[in-house]
């Protein structure tokens, strides 16, 4: 069995990994094109997967915010600290531009559905999806079939993790409101999600 | 196990926790037309890290950026953006994961293959 490492070795490492990230910065700030190349391609997927999964259903969105995190990053990068690896600086990039994102959707007037529109839910039966993949699958393809709305507020809310006051507060909504629009978003996702396990 | 008899907001933030991790390659288009555009940025902002300086530092060059490297060219030539006129940039842009095999050319390492 592996040995668990030690809280000296994890350290370790990550010094070394934010020292290999400092000379990368530098290289790309000196304007050499190889460290640019080796600066998109190691952090091209991270920030490409977090985009793809955070602006459902909106995958035309994906391409274009990740270009721009790029570009405001480099614009940026002489700011850069090496206080953080650079993967969680530019996630934290492409979060501000999520959440303008979010922020500007949930700004605009929603149209809720009726009250009697949605039924009771019951509970979904996530648990009998042992599979990681499968319920992340699952999952993105009911985000993906909710009004944007509702997919953008359940995003912020639980995948953000942030809080109904915060939202209510970035979108000049009353928290009752967000809360309201929670709730109808968690009802149509799993109503989504029953009619998707319902057999046909 | 998810637990299905807990209240809405628990049963989200479980779902949110189990579904955060995600694997997934960014198309190899969108690489290149994110180094194609830095690298024009790059260029706009000053003369770039010239290939000599590139290749005393142990970067490896490509055919091409050799060749611009070894030719009776003034340095301002070395420092320039060559990729803007190769046809791999603009495969790569185009089509995913194009035809290009050029060794040390940033394009094709940013192929998913």
């Amino acid at each position: 069995m592996l040995p668990f490492p030690q809280a000296d070795e994890v350290r370790t490492d990550r010094v070394a990994a934010i020292a290999q990230d400092e000379a990368l910065v530098r290289a790309v700030l000196a304007r050499d094109r190889k460290a640019t190349a080796e600066f998109v391609a190691r952090y091209a997927d991270k920030i490409y997967g977090y985009l793809r999964h955070r602006l459902l259903p909106r995958a035309d969105l994906v391409e274009d915010f990740a270009q721009e995190v790029f570009l405001v990053a480099w614009r940026s990068l002489d700011q850069y600290r090496g206080e953080a690896p650079v993967d969680n600086w530019l996630l934290g990039i492409a979060r501000h531009k999520v959440e303008d994102h979010y922020r500007a959707k949930l700004r605009e007037p929603v149209d809720l559905p009726e009250e009697n529109d949605l039924e009771l839910s019951f509970n979904p039966p996530w648990d009998e999806l042992l599979d990681r993949q499968q319920l992340q699958e699952r999952t993105q393809q009911v985000l993906s079939s909710l009004p944007e709305a509702y997919s953008v507020a359940l995003l912020w809310r639980y995948w953000e993790k942030r809080s109904t006051r915060d939202i209510a507060a970035l979108t000049g909504r009353t928290e009752k409101a967000v809360e309201r629009l929670l709730a109808r978003a968690r009802e149509l996702f799993k109503r989504r999600w029953n009619d998707e396990q319902s057999p046909a | 196990m998810m637990n299905s008899h807990l209240p809405d907001d628990m049963l989200f933030e479980d779902l949110a926790e189990r579904t955060a991790a995600y694997k997934d390659k960014a198309p190899s288009r969108l690489k290149s037309r994110i180094y194609s555009r830095l690298m024009l940025e790059e260029a706009e902002a000053g003369p770039l890290h010239s290939l000599s300086n590139c290749a005393r530092d142990g970067r490896r060059l490509c055919v091409f950026e050799e060749l611009v490297r070894i030719a009776p060219l003034g340095e301002s030539a070395r420092q320039r953006n060559v990729c803007r006129v190769c046809h791999a940039r603009v495969l790569a842009e185009k089509m995913e994961n194009a035809p290009i095999y050029w060794p040390n050319c940033p394009y094709v390492r940013f192929q998913n293959r």
